[in-house]
């Protein structure tokens, strides 16, 4: 109960109030997720496409990037951080109660994934609890994307500029990663939505059951330079990890000092 | 509430306070105490460093130089103290607009660590008194004035020792700013300080214990209201407007050459109007008017007034309240 009664919960849970009556934000940012997994699905059919979906999960994740950019630099923006600094809260908890608020909207977002792509477009899937992996390895590397987006709204002076950023980010990211098509040069190991999908794609599609893959020497790839690579799934996980980490921590400390004036 | 270091009777004691904005001194060096429980009022025209003092003294904002200790606290190294016993309702309205008018001020009450009951209770209690309870529809359908209740209420459900008022009835018609100006005035009886920033003379007038008149980051003159009234301004004002400026100019002239003791300096308001500050009653008006009338066939119109705060600042400055 105490849990409950802390500051981030309590800040979290306003902004989920928020967000669900705002709700056209959230479903609508899942719009080009969904349309390109249906394209997708449509061009490759459904047994090429199993391959093609985790791609998709982790574009629908990268979106949390521009989620919580708009977001925070709108709270900026209102006057309500300044209101806020004006509580005994702490710039900490703000961020936290964000940050939790953010990955549930995530958390949801990629069960919507989940029932298009698993129930309805019915792509194969090793197992259930491989799938829970894979929801967990989503949902780290969507609070990867929200750590991002905060920085950029910690840097955007505007929610405009934040938004453009963001945009401006996450794309090209996404592209140079290969997560949505296949990209054959060194720079997709330098970018977090890779080892992302890679670690998903082993553990939901490609692998042989977890601890299979946990102790495999290197990723399995179907074709292309990835093959090189003799770094175990584990290593992958932490590569993310790493990333995840780096991006909060980076986003906690843009966000103390950029947004004080 | 804990936070209840007391050092003297001035609850707010500022130092050589400044802030600068690269060349730009929107504080430069301001110094004042107030004293607890009372209402003073920060006066002065848009873009004085009304709300970049009140940043400093809510610790949003450092302060370039200077000293600033709220309740015995200083604003640099005791934040978080700060924070515990201040409330603040800014100049814009800012609520969270698809929230309801319960939802946002007990998420400011929650935020003060009032437990959820207490925060229920108390949220009641003051959207009852503001006029705004059991609305459960989102802020959004809210009237300006509502919101701008709302947005005050969520400055007082904590109880703050110090509360600060930036323009807290800009844009509210002429009735919402009645009911708002009554809730401050039954504030000053509750042990709370009150800081109240304005451009408005007739708000500062109405409410203040004491008025301190900030022009380009400086306090120009302080005191109550009728003390500044009486140090820099006359008694009563006459405001007349004419046909021409050459006529303005000629009945200028001629005030100056007369040497009319009972007069203070004319000031030019604008286009055609000129402000005649005098002393004394209805004996003196009559010479006024009698020099009027000698020297001119008519003019547009003539209104007269009692002195006011918006005399006392053009006296001082030059300048109206409202000009930029």
């Amino acid at each position: 109960m105490k849990l409950l009664e802390s500051k981030p919960v309590i800040i979290a849970m306003n902004s989920l109030k928020y967000k669900i009556r705002n709700w056209q934000y959230p479903v609508f940012s899942l719009g080009f997720p969904v349309m390109f997994t249906l394209l997708f699905y449509f061009f490759l059919g459904r047994d090429s496409f199993s391959l093609g979906f985790p791609g998709m999960v982790i574009y629908a994740t990268s979106v949390g990037t521009v989620s919580a950019a708009i977001s925070f630099s709108s709270e900026k923006a209102s006057g309500m951080m300044e209101r806020l600094d004006a509580m005994p809260i702490g710039r900490r908890n703000i961020f936290l109660g964000a940050l939790i608020s953010e990955t549930v909207v995530m958390a949801i977002q990629i069960l919507i994934m989940f029932l298009l792509g698993y129930v309805i477009l019915q792509v194969s899937f090793k197992g259930f609890f491989e799938l829970f992996i894979g929801f967990i390895v989503a949902l780290l590397f969507g609070i990867s994307s929200v750590g991002i987006g905060i920085i950029i709204a910690g840097l955007a002076k505007t929610v405009e500029v934040a938004n453009a950023i963001s945009l401006f980010y996450y794309l090209p990211v996404l592209f140079l990663s290969g997560s949505l098509y296949p990209f054959e040069s060194f720079i997709v190991y330098f970018t977090p939505p890779f080892w992302a999908k890679q670690v998903y794609l082993q553990i939901t599609v490609l692998g042989h059951g977890l601890f299979d893959n946990l102790y495999s020497s290197s990723f399995i790839y179907p074709g292309g330079s990835a093959e090189m690579i003799p770094i175990p799934l584990w290593g992958g996980i932490i590569i993310l990890f790493g990333f995840t980490i780096s991006f909060v921590i980076l986003g906690i400390f843009i966000f103390q000092k950029k947004t004080k004036f | 509430m804990n936070s209840s270091k007391i050092t003297n009777n001035f609850i707010i004691e500022l130092n050589n306070l400044a802030k600068y904005f690269k060349d730009v001194k929107a504080v430069d060096g301001i110094s004042l105490k107030i004293p607890r429980g009372e209402l003073f009022s920060i006066l002065g025209p848009n873009g004085a460093g009304k709300t970049t003092l009140i940043r400093m003294l809510t610790t949003i904002l450092t302060p370039t130089s200077g000293e600033a200790i709220l309740n015995g606290y200083d604003i640099r190294r005791e934040k978080n103290e700060i924070v515990k016993l201040i409330g603040i309702c800014p100049q814009e309205i800012v609520i969270y607009n698809v929230l309801s008018a319960e939802e946002n001020v007990e998420f400011v009450a929650r935020m003060h660590n009032i437990s959820k009951e207490e925060a229920k209770k108390k949220t009641r209690e003051i959207l009852d008194k503001f006029g705004i309870a059991g609305l459960k529809k989102s802020t959004k359908t809210f009237s300006g004035g509502m919101k701008r209740r709302l947005n005050l209420a969520m400055s007082l459900v904590h109880n703050p020792k110090i509360l600060f008022l930036d323009e807290p009835t800009a844009g509210l018609d002429p009735q919402a700013r009645r009911i708002v100006w009554d809730f401050i005035s039954e504030l000053k009886n509750k042990d709370v300080t009150i800081l109240l920033m304005t451009h408005d003379m007739v708000e500062a007038d109405a409410l203040s214990d004491h008025i301190a008149i900030i022009d380009q980051g400086k306090v120009i003159a302080q005191g109550t209201p009728s003390e500044l009234k009486e140090r820099y301004g006359s008694d009563n004002v006459l405001e007349v407007k004419f046909f021409k400026n050459e006529e303005m100019e000629m009945l200028k002239k001629i005030i100056d050459q007369k040497d009319m003791s009972f007069i203070a300096e004319c000031n030019v308001l604008g286009e055609r109007k000129l402000l005649i500050p005098f002393q004394g009653g209805l004996k003196n008006l009559e010479k006024l008017l009698h020099l009027i009338t000698e020297s001119l066939d008519d003019v547009e119109n003539m209104k007269f007034r009692q002195n006011s705060l918006e005399d006392v600042f053009l006296n001082l400055t030059g300048r109206r309240l409202r000009d930029k």
